[in-house]
């Protein structure tokens, strides 16, 4: 088994969420959020029946696993108008068809580089890991993202 | 496209954010979109209906849902999608409950602008979304489960109870698996076979189980529900006759380690692996042809008659030894003994004298053999030409095939070159004729004094009514000499002088001779002639020159060394350039060193002269022995029959000239080497070709079917204790060649038997048909072959089981060096009450009592050296716990010591069966052997330390016992590439996931349980294995199968063949196929992941309803 050199961690912690009058004065970002059907998805899913509040930057797309994302996409997502690109998948060693989290983390990680070659912020494409019984962990992934790619410049696209 | 967009007002959870007005006016303006609706509950049956009507009133062809996750509703609408007749892939979702309303209820605004947006996803990828095939597979309500273990037995009983028919494949004689090895189990201590017994019973009596016993699967192909499975039957031998009297096993001559025992205890070749063995008929273990019978040329079953010698029975032996040969004295002195050469005994010490063996019996025995002629059966005769061994072999045959037969020979005496050849004291006249005349005896006349060509031609017998005519003329004269000198007086040919000399007619030879040669008939032409110098009252002087070295000697080495004795001398590396001579007679052999070159065309390397090195030995005689040559006076007045480079052509398959009905064989037109067996050989062959051409049909083979070789294993010959061959005794050399008497002097019955005792019994059942003859039911079919079977099934369960760690690959334990080292396993058999020493615990050296006893665990487990296994075998602290406290109970007084690593006893009991066994007064030490030595009495020294208390022992035992751990059994690697499933580390089968799908594998309808996943515990395996079962019967309920629709697949126009998808794969269901290299996969295997559509350069793979244009679709609205 191949170990990930790095995936993002993120703990909950709900003093992140912003304030809602703050929001409105803000440029209007977005996100897409490639979630695997069996651990994001689901994640998202039951956070979102918990009604747990996020911040409306964020778009899913289901995948049946990380392991279909391919380079193309996410490139095409930040070509397109996303201002960052996030792939959220099952915990290392437990997706549901066996390793695709792996070649998604690759495929994150070549698009950083990728990025930082071409002098684009790497930090706009980024892999997160949870389990389907850890909603808590989708949300904090969501709002870390939004986070950062709201500190971030604006994409400039030609 | 013609879409339909529903939203879903959710009873409020979606109405109550989100404008869907709004979102439903965008909608109707998005391109492809033909009708909006909104609906209260759109899951509901007033949803279904509206969809359905709009699918009718508007020719919809896709639907666009609004509303909750598809991950909750999604499979409902597809499904309505499927009966509304728009296919697979014709539903789109945008989910905006979970994915907006429920979670931006504070943001309205922002919501709603981002549910406008995923709807319009949502249609953009509905323009992309195109169907999916799904191919439909019929299910047979058949499975296959390999493997008759108690978890094969258990899923095998399961299917049965749920009506599916089962083919219950298992590759040994028996089903019972491990568990019918077993002595007692842990923590009942139930004993194992009395579990299993019932077990047994009852799938024998199941209508519904199909138990194929001695059967391997050669192959399995096709898509789940219809697998077809090729299984092969291996011969049993035994027919449905036998009724397991037991009377063949009591005869059965050979006896070797028994598998089933671990090697403890022995078997016959014939027999049952326990008592109560389902099918219970009696099964040979036959491997093929032992290294003997494979190398002879008459496939003789030497180990057969060695066997056979080994217990005593002589008659029977010689019986074996004289069916395929009617000169067993002859060639059991004589023979080149290929036989001996193929030995497997040779690679441990020497190879059985199997030659010697064959001369005592046909000695002992065969002389009292009085023939009776055979009846005539037929009205054809034939006639043989030519009374040496390959003539005389044919007549004795044709005559029991019942055909009058009659032997012209030339000379005044029958035998060909084993009388007129062979001298006296290595083959003596009186055995030689004593064989002739018994095969005389059989009804075959024998015409002396008739020389083909010249007393009577072959045109002439066919004249006569003769219907067919055998050439077995040979090459009776000496090859022609070309060197300086030939002409002298004093010169002679071996072959000739041999003949005058055997048939007691006056010779002389000189006071100092050279014989020139280096095979037998140079040997035989230099012995006879020290003998003649001997008898005329001189020293002898015979030096025997030969241009290569020992090692291309074709004479037998033993020959060699018997002549030396006698005064030979030799010198090697000469060759003769001419004989000199003086006044007409021969005064000395001139010669020129050699050294070897490159091999020539027979292949040994070139004698070449060496530049001024010749030197003359002074001589009065020379004989040359430099090859054979024919006497062509048979072709006279022998139409169509023709001779090249002094060989009679012949057709190889049939042994038959240009000349219909006129065959030949022997020297005459040789098919291997020149020699005895091979004469013999093609005697036989004619015999078979001459019925077959006279019967006008093929009704026996001319050259027999070969056999497969068995040879032991490594563990086998490793395991043999050296002992030398029993030399034969041999008269003095001075003495002996003083005269004719035979040199060797043949074995004693003592000495035979002992000798006979060194065989291996390469391959189990010999052949000596024993038990043929005993046999009340008349059930043993030596005959009979393995036979094929194609079946269709509709799932697979693999149940294949394990075995124990090879403790070999730990040397410094001593395990097949050691004799009171054994394993587990090992002490199992000892311990079982049905076992080989019913259940005596003794030391294997000496049969001493066992009474200290030492148990390692963890042998070949948790082990990261590459001689181990990593994982932990799961049964093995049970297992040594369960045999010390048998032992306990056995023997009181008996000191036992486990020394554990961990001490891992979960499942239910097992803790508390562990605390009991302590307290039974075993010891348990924690810690592993530091050194384990044996002693002069083989007990054993074992220095151990106690970890918990750092303590050091140094302590003695009779036994010690290894703990050896599991790993997969062969038969699990073979199906696991038959099948093509996926194995892990120590070869188990890998299941699909390993905590959600424990039984499943990789393909679809294949299903794994018992120790071929994994070790486990008796229990576990049987859970497994009606998981396992429960599985199929869920697979095999349902009638037929639709493959999925989310699989990959490659476009072929696009598709560049690099072959990327196929290592990405992790199920392995991709290929690589076809002439231009396309990806191809198996929609069977696929699970659906992307993985390889992902990493495709070309873009030619894609996931059904998830390729690249809707995914980017949806991305980038």
């Amino acid at each position: 088994m191949r170990l990930p050199a790095q995936v993002d961690r993120v703990t909950p912690d709900a003093s992140a969420v912003p304030a809602v009058a703050s929001r409105a004065a803000e440029r209007r970002r977005a996100i897409v959020a490639f979630c695997c059907r069996e651990c994001a998805y689901a994640a998202a899913d039951a956070s979102a029946n918990a009604r747990t509040p996020l911040p409306p930057t964020v778009r899913l797309v289901l995948l049946p696993c990380t392991g279909r994302v391919s380079p193309l996409h996410l490139l095409e997502a930040l070509a397109g108008d996303a201002d960052g690109v996030m792939v959220a998948g099952c915990l290392e060693g437990q997706c549901h068809y066996r390793e695709g989290n792996f070649n998604a983390l690759d495929r994150v990680l070549f698009v950083q580089r990728v990025l930082a070659s071409v002098g684009v912020e790497p930090e706009r494409v980024r892999m997160f890991t949870m389990s389907a019984g850890e909603p808590p962990r989708f949300a904090a992934a969501v709002r870390e993202m939004d986070r950062a790619v709201a500190a971030l410049p604006p994409l400039s696209r030609s | 496209m013609r879409a339909g967009v529903f939203l879903c007002q959710c009873g409020g959870n979606i109405s109550g954010v989100l404008e869907l007005d709004d979102l439903a006016a965008q909608a109707r303006a998005l391109d492809g979109v033909v009708s909006v609706a909104i609906e209260q509950f759109l899951c509901g049956t007033q949803g279904h209906d509206l969809i359905a009507r709009a699918v009718e009133d508007r020719g919809l062809d896709h639907l666009v849902v609004a509303a909750c996750s598809p991950r909750f509703q999604g499979p409902t609408f597809e499904r309505i999608a499927r009966d509304l007749r728009l296919g697979e892939n014709a539903v789109s979702f945008a989910n905006v409950r979970e994915g907006c309303s429920f979670i931006h209820r504070d943001e309205p605004v922002l919501a709603q602008e981002k549910a406008a947006r995923i709807v319009r996803a949502a249609v953009a990828r509905a323009h992309r979304q195109a169907d999916l095939p799904r191919a439909r597979t019929f299910l047979h309500r058949t499975a296959l489960v390999v493997g008759g273990g108690i978890a094969g037995m258990t899923a095998a009983e399961e299917l049965a109870g749920a009506g599916i028919e089962v083919h219950l494949v298992e590759r040994s004689p028996s089903l019972g698996g491990y568990m019918a090895r077993l002595a007692k189990t842990f923590p009942t201590e139930d004993c194992a076979m009395c579990s299993l017994a019932p077990r047994l019973t009852t799938t024998a009596l199941e209508p519904h189980v199909h138990v194929h016993a001695l059967t391997e699967v050669d192959a399995i192909s096709g898509p789940p529900g219809e697998f077809r499975v090729t299984l092969r039957h291996e011969a049993r031998h035994v027919t449905e006759a036998c009724v397991s009297c037991g009377e063949c096993e009591s005869v059965c001559p050979v006896s070797y380690a028994n598998d089933f025992d671990f090697g403890v205890a022995s078997r016959h070749a014939i027999g049952r692996p326990f008592a109560n063995a389902v099918p219970a008929a009696f099964h040979i273990d036959r491997g093929g042809w032992s290294p003997c019978k494979s190398a002879c040329a008459l496939h003789t079953s030497a180990q057969g008659y060695v066997a056979l010698v080994a217990a005593g029975r002589f008659d029977e032996a010689y019986r074996v030894a004289a069916a395929p040969n009617p000169f067993p004295s002859v060639c059991g002195r004589v023979c080149t003994r290929l036989c001996e050469a193929a030995c497997a005994r040779g690679d441990v010490d020497e190879p059985l004298a199997i030659a010697a063996l064959k001369r005592f019996v046909a000695d002992e025995v065969g002389a009292t053999q009085t023939p009776t002629p055979a009846p005539v059966v037929h009205e054809e005769r034939v006639a043989v030409v030519g009374g040496g061994p390959a003539g005389l072999t044919a007549a004795r045959d044709l005559a029991e095939l019942g055909y009058a037969t009659t032997v012209f020979e030339a000379q005044p005496v029958a035998g060909g070159m084993l009388r007129t050849g062979i001298p006296d004291y290595r083959l003596p006249h009186a055995t030689v004729q004593r064989e002739v005349e018994q095969v005389l005896a059989r009804g075959v006349e024998l015409r002396l004094g008739q020389r083909a060509g010249v007393d009577f031609t072959v045109d002439e017998l066919f004249a006569q009514g003769y219907g067919a005519v055998y050439l077995a003329t040979g090459l009776p004269r000496s090859a022609e000499v070309d060197l300086p000198g030939v002409e002298l007086r004093g010169v002679q040919r071996a072959v000739e002088l041999l003949r005058e000399i055997n048939l007691g007619r006056p010779v002389s030879v000189g006071a100092r001779m050279v014989v020139i040669g280096g095979g037998d008939v140079a040997l035989d032409a230099a012995r006879s002639a020290i003998r003649l110098q001997v008898a005329a009252g001189r020293e002898p002087d015979v030096t025997l020159v030969y241009r290569r070295t020992m090692v291309e000697m074709p004479a037998n080495a033993g020959e060699l060394a018997e002549a030396r004795d006698e005064g030979l001398k030799v010198e090697l590396l000469v060759a003769p350039v001419a004989i000199e001579g003086a006044a007409g007679a021969v005064a000395g052999v001139t010669l020129a060193r050699c050294a070897l070159g490159a091999p020539d065309e027979s292949g040994r390397r070139e004698p070449l002269p060496i530049e001024d090195s010749r030197f003359t030995l002074a001589a009065d005689g020379v004989i040359f022995a430099v090859g054979q040559a024919m006497v062509a006076d048979f072709l006279t007045g022998c139409e169509g029959v023709r001779v090249e480079n002094d060989q009679i052509l012949v057709a190889r398959d049939t042994g038959m000239t240009d000349r219909p009905g006129v065959f030949a064989g022997g020297d005459a037109a040789a098919t291997g080497y020149l020699t005895v067996v091979e004469a013999i050989a093609a005697g036989r062959r004619a015999a078979a070709a001459i019925h077959n051409h006279l019967r006008g049909e093929t009704l026996l083979p001319v050259w027999p079917d070969q056999q497969a070789m068995a040879q032991p294993g490594d563990e086998r010959l490793a395991a043999v204790v050296g002992k030398r061959r029993v030399p034969q005794a041999l008269a003095d050399g001075a003495a002996r060649r003083g005269d004719w008497r035979e040199v060797a002097a043949g074995y004693t019955a003592e000495q035979a038997v002992a000798e006979a005792g060194r065989c291996l019994a390469c391959a189990g059942c010999a052949d000596c048909g024993s038990c043929v003859r005993a046999c009340p039911s008349g059930a043993v079919d030596l005959d009979e072959r393995p036979w094929t079977e194609e079946i269709t099934v509709g799932a697979v369960i693999v149940a294949t089981g394990h075995q124990e760690f090879d403790a070999r690959r730990k040397p410094a334990l001593g395990f097949g060096r050691l004799r009171n080292v054994v394993t587990q396993s090992q002490l199992a058999r000892l311990l079982a009450a049905a076992g080989p020493t019913a259940g005596e615990v003794t030391r294997p050296s000496d049969g001493a009592p066992a009474r200290r006893i030492f148990m390692l665990q963890c042998v070949g487990s948790r082990d990261c050296q590459s001689s181990g296994n990593e994982h932990c075998s799961a049964v093995c602290c049970l297992f040594a716990t369960l045999h010390a406290s048998l032992l306990k109970q056995h023997y009181p007084d008996a000191e036992i010591t486990i020394a554990y690593t961990d001490m891992r006893t979960p499942g239910k009991s097992h803790e508390e069966y562990y605390r009991l066994v302590q307290s039974r007064g075993v010891r348990y030490v924690r810690g592993r052997i530091g050194e384990l030595v044996e002693e002069p009495d083989e007990r054993l020294r074992v220095r151990f330390e106690d970890t918990v208390t750092a303590a050091k022992y140094e302590e003695l035992f009779d036994l010690v016992v290894l703990s050896a751990g599991l790993e997969a059994s062969d038969g699990t690697r073979q199906i696991a590439q038959v099948a093509g499933l996926q194995t892990g580390a120590a070869g188990f089968i890998k299941e699909y996931h390993p905590k959600l799908a424990p039984v499943d594998t990789q393909r679809t309808g294949m299903f794994v349980c018992g120790t071929a996943q994994g070790p486990k515990n008796i229990p576990d395996s049987i859970a497994q294995a009606k998981a396992a079962a429960a599985r199929a019967v869920a697979m095999l309920s349902s009638g037929f199968v639709l493959t999925p629709a989310q699989v990959a697949s490659s476009d072929t126009t696009v598709c560049i063949g690099c072959g990327v998808c196929v290592s990405s794969c992790p199920q392995s269901a991709v290929a690589l196929s076809g002439g231009v290299a396309h990806a191809v996969v198996d929609a069977n295997i696929c699970r659906g992941c992307g993985i390889c559509a992902a990493d495709c350069p070309s873009g030619a793979m894609q996931l059904g309803g998830f390729s690249d244009a809707e995914i980017l679709a949806e991305v980038t609205v």
